[in-house]
């Protein structure tokens, strides 16, 4: 077989992370007390490369502004924008899971590899229009994860919420698969495209609306949107914070822009069984984001507050694919940039305090902005922008998917949308009063000085890059909306046909 | 960097004291005397520029051609929202107040914080920027933008340095003042995507060409934003909680200038946007105005907290402002311009004379106090003045503002107007009546005997720091109650014109002057005057008596 330096350029930026991801376990291998700690630098300076080099990879082929494919896999803006996405996710993980192991006292190569793998699934997933290709990369992303959640193995939550996880999310798996048979039966073809094409010429099928909607809660469950949501606070619960905030992040977003690609995408939205699907999104969208915000509200846990407000987050999202406009689904793509900001910073706030284990309630967090101001300062920017305040990143993000919605005529919807994030604000700024407006008790003052002094650049480095996003986000939407997310769009895929 | 400035004076105003408090905020803990000392001369070199800068155009003049920012800012999908700045009649005055106010909040309360006073006044610093961004704001996104940005740092403000309920009341005012405004976004976003701009003469008139239920709702989603900022009753209740919880100079600030942004949005977006539907509403928010008003003051008057007692009394005085909206006449509009800088003027040194009296004292309830007078007589002075000013005696300023609004609401014509002037009159004796049975018992009610009483922890009368502060504010007060004309000059014109294309038949007409802010001729002038229904009598006011 030839490959040509297209092919190459498609399939290079998943090849070398998969590489190595499968070197690192044969490191980790080595039991030797004396160089145990050079090897694991070692590990994490590989995972760190093989990473960096597919997002080298990625934002050459971007500049070049080239739609490269191998075979199923489409490497087309849109698949690059997912794997910018994902590789700088990971990335992020990857820093805050260096100081997150070292707090916990537990560390395993095979955690690495296992994160690598999941990122080249999430590529994957998001660039191929190939419904059984697509199948595989949902695979490939879930199966570590539900290890990935389980890694400290020595905390009981910890194996229940992978256990959790992994059944929940073989169901949505096995959803996704029998939607792809019905589909391929129905339709004789296993592409999007000639799917869509099938679907408009033999009208609406009750069997294909049936495969659609097992499709749709494959995707759903990925996105973690309502009524498939309840393994997501459990699920951040038990697995540590970068890998919460990867699941949170990644998870989401390729799910989304893998949703892109198969129903506005590809059954569009004018059709039948796509007017059908987004109906069905409008509901969920709504649903998703009262019962994210209000089960947010009462939580003590901020890990499980985060979890809540994923969700919340999720039915922004929907609400884009409600609006189905191209504007809305540049917004969408915008606000999951800054969503990513959002989020690696939310989650990896917690690591760069050196909350590790059960300590991840809200009293933990108490007078913890005055001790390290900087911190405490992005964790701020982080909250207020989660909390949609301008003059934040998360401010435009919902700026421009509510705009859309009322611009369509959903104006009740955007009034609810409104209304979720104003109830949104109250548990957000929960985090904000205990960062710098509570003193921390006399206990945990001592608790703190007998304790050696928490060690965390990199997770805080993380944070800071995260804040800095967010504040670009909401100062230079331009850059981020028509340089990266409407090309995304525009050249990636043609959402109204 | 002089030329740029002088073409850039209102960027520089806007983001000046965010750059200058985001600089003193990395200052070190330890530095935190210097930190104050740099912040307080930032904001005193703001309002000297400023002053300087905007009191040299003639007030007659078209000056909003020359203090006028427009470039475009981001035009990402679809809709284009445009960075627009400018002065004109309606803020220039509530500009001045703000850069006026900042600098003497500052010195006034220099000792109050003792904690990391160089981030709260870093903080002040930065609530100034959004202030006076959103004075300026042309563009209605633009508008939003500082309007809720500037809610995060009065929020850190009174939750960091307020008092024992101190998060309680920060998160009451983020949420009730956000839940208004983002029902108003709603609105905001319908207009703008059918109108295709943020800017509010376009969408103005495209809001004309809706159907009038559909207005009436914008006009309510707007209302309610700036309603709950005013505050208009009954959506004051988060008033008593920020004030009393907040620090001084929190309190002072957000009396004086935060509670203006309410009554200037009714001014300048909601009542040339949806005519109509203003005068349509008129009434209930005369009538809600007037329940503030005498409701305000009953309340007052049964506090036994001085400074629950002067927060009531805003609700009470922003009632007149709001009555003087209403009437939709020339003067009773300008006397709402006027009572929102009375306002700001009077209550805010009302706040800082009791933030002065609460460091001395650490208690600010009135029966630990009596007999005040014979151990501080300037403090005594100062605070009587400032009181006389606050219940509106002629030769002060609150006379003038509330002389114009209830004349106004009288000859407006709107056949209530007669009955709600004379229950508002009520409101002005009741205010009298609180005031000085407060000041009779703080200040000339026998000494409390009592070892930890207020009275005896006074010992020294006001510094001359303090003194500084209160001198400028008692010039204001006579010089506003004696010449108004100088303050009310520049917004006569703007108004006239506001109000004549509201009442205009013809909707053509009406979009006009926000489309070009200075084309209404002296003919505008008397057309606005007559249409006032009262012709022969709002002349006499607004015009010649006044000028005198």
């Amino acid at each position: 077989m030839n490959l040509t330096s297209q092919n190459w350029a498609a399939l290079m930026p998943l090849l070398v992370p998969s590489v190595a991801a499968c070197l690192i376990p044969i490191a980790s291998l080595d039991k030797d007390q004396d160089t145990v700690k050079s090897v694991r630098a070692a590990m994490f300076g590989m995972a760190l490369l093989a990473l960096g080099v597919s997002f080298f990879y990625f934002t050459r082929i971007w500049a070049t502004g080239q739609n490269v494919f191998f075979s199923n896999l489409k490497m087309d803006r849109l698949g690059q924008f997912s794997g910018i996405f994902v590789t700088v996710a990971a990335m992020m993980a990857l820093l805050q899971l260096w100081d997150h192991l070292h707090h916990e006292g537990w560390m395993k190569g095979e955690t690495l590899s296992l994160l690598l793998f999941s990122a080249v699934g999430m590529m994957l997933f998001a660039s191929t229009t190939n419904l059984l290709m697509m199948f595989l990369g949902l695979e490939l992303l879930s199966l570590p994860l539900y290890v990935l959640t389980a890694t400290v193995r020595f905390r009981e939550e910890s194996i229940e919420g992978g256990m959790k996880y992994f059944i929940t999310g073989a169901v949505a798996s096995s959803c996704f698969l029998m939607g792809t048979v019905l589909l391929y039966g129905l339709t004789g073809t296993l592409e999007l495209d000639g799917i869509g094409t099938a679907i408009l010429t033999t009208g609406a099928d009750p069997l294909i609306l049936v495969g659609a909607v097992l499709l749709l809660m494959g995707f759903l469950f990925k996105i973690s949107a309502v009524p498939f949501h309840q393994w997501t606070p459990d699920a951040y619960e038990a697995s540590p914070h970068p890998i919460a905030g990867f699941m949170s992040v990644a998870t989401k977003g390729v799910a989304v822009i893998a949703l892109m690609r198969a129903f506005p995408g590809a059954i569009g939205l004018h059709t039948a069984t796509g007017q059908r699907v987004g109906m069905a999104l409008a509901v969920l969208a709504a649903a998703t984001m009262i019962i994210g915000n209000l089960s947010a509200l009462p939580q003590t846990n901020v890990k499980r507050m985060l979890a809540y407000s994923s969700i919340s987050h999720a039915g922004y999202l929907l609400l884009g694919f409600v609006a189905g406009t191209p504007e809305a689904y540049t917004g969408v793509l915008f606000y999951l940039v800054i969503y990513l900001a959002m989020n690696m910073a939310a989650f990896g706030m917690l690591t760069a305090f050196g909350l590790v284990g059960e300590h991840t309630q809200f009293e933990d967090l108490r007078g913890l902005g005055w001790k390290r101001p900087v911190l405490g300062v992005a964790a701020v920017i982080t909250m207020l922008s989660l909390a949609g305040i301008p003059p934040m990143g998360g401010f435009f993000g919902k700026y421009f998917i509510f705009k859309e919605l009322v611009k369509t005529g959903h104006v009740g919807l955007a009034v609810l949308g409104v209304t979720a994030s104003l109830v949104s604000v109250y548990y957000y700024l929960r985090v904000v009063v205990a960062l710098f407006l509570e003193q921390p008790s006399e206990s945990q003052v001592r608790e703190a000085s007998e304790k050696p002094e928490i060690q965390s650049f990199l997770s805080t480095t993380t944070v800071l890059i995260c804040a800095a996003i967010i504040l670009a986000g909401g100062f230079f939407q331009n850059l981020l909306v028509d340089g990266f997310a409407a090309k995304a769009l525009k050249e990636g895929i043609e959402i109204l046909r | 960097m002089t030329e740029w400035m002088s073409n850039h004076l209102l960027t520089f105003l806007v983001f000046a004291p965010a750059i200058w408090g985001l600089l003193i905020l990395c200052f070190p803990e330890k530095q935190a005397p210097l930190a104050k000392l740099l912040a307080i001369f930032g904001a005193a070199g703001l309002f000297f520029i400023s002053a300087a800068r905007l009191l040299t155009i003639p007030p007659e003049g078209p000056m909003n051609l020359v203090f006028a920012e427009h470039m475009p800012w981001f035009s990402v999908v679809g809709l284009p929202v445009e960075y627009s700045l400018s002065i004109d009649g309606l803020n220039l005055w509530l500009v001045l107040l703000t850069t006026f106010l900042t600098p003497l909040t500052m010195l006034g309360t220099y000792r109050s914080v003792t904690q990391r006073a160089g981030s709260f006044m870093a903080l002040i610093l930065i609530l100034e920027s959004g202030m006076l961004g959103a004075f300026m704001a042309q563009d209605l996104l633009f508008f939003y933008l500082f309007w809720e940005a500037m809610l995060i740092p009065m929020y850190f403000v009174i939750g960091i340095w307020g008092g024992d309920e101190r998060k309680y009341a920060a998160n009451k005012f983020f949420l009730y003042t956000l839940s208004g405004s983002l029902l108003w976004l709603v609105a905001l976003l319908y207009l703008a995507t059918k109108a295709g701009t943020f800017a509010p003469g376009i969408m103005a008139a495209t809001a004309l060409g809706l159907p009038f239920s559909v207005q009436c709702t914008l006009f309510l989603a707007f209302a309610l934003a700036f309603a709950i900022k005013v505050p208009l009753f009954p959506l004051h209740t988060w008033l008593p909680d920020a004030h009393v919880q907040a620090p001084t100079a929190g309190s002072v600030i957000l009396a004086g200038v935060l509670l203006k942004l309410g009554s200037y949005g009714f001014l300048r977006f909601a009542l040339p946007m949806f005519p109509d539907a203003f005068s349509h509403y008129a009434k209930p928010i005369a009538m809600l105005s007037v329940i503030a008003i005498v409701y305000g003051a009953l309340v007052a008057m049964v506090q036994r907290d001085i400074k629950k007692l002067v927060a009531y009394s805003s609700v009470s005085h922003m009632g007149f402002v709001m009555l003087g909206l209403a009437s939709m006449t020339v003067v009773g509009t300008q006397g709402a311009m006027l009572q929102m800088l009375n306002h700001g003027i009077s209550t805010g040194a009302l706040f800082l004379l009791v933030g002065m009296l609460y460091d001395r004292a650490h208690t600010r309830m009135i029966s630990d106090f009596g007999g005040v007078a014979s151990k501080m007589p300037v403090f005594t002075t100062f605070f009587f003045i400032v009181t006389l000013s606050s219940i509106g005696l002629p030769l002060t300023n609150g006379f003038v503002g509330e002389f114009l609004i209830l004349n106004g609401t009288y000859i407006s014509g709107f056949p209530w107007g007669r009955v709600f002037a004379t229950v508002a009159t009520l409101g002005v004796l009741l205010g009298a009546v609180y005031m000085l049975w407060m000041v009779k018992k703080v200040f000339w009610g026998p000494e409390n005997p009592d070892e930890d009483s207020g009275t005896q922890h006074l010992h020294s009368d006001l510094s001359v720091r303090e003194i500084a502060v209160m001198v400028p504010i008692v010039v204001l007060i006579f010089w506003m109650g004696l010449h108004p004309r100088s303050f009310i000059s520049v917004s006569e014109q703007p108004i006239v014109n506001l109000l004549h294309s509201a009442k205009a038949p013809d909707p053509r007409v009406r979009v006009q002057p926000m489309l070009k802010p200075e084309s209404a001729t002296k003919d505008g002038l008397k057309d606005g005057l007559a249409a006032d229904g009262a012709a022969p009598a709002a002349p006499s006011i607004s015009g010649e008596e006044v000028r005198k």
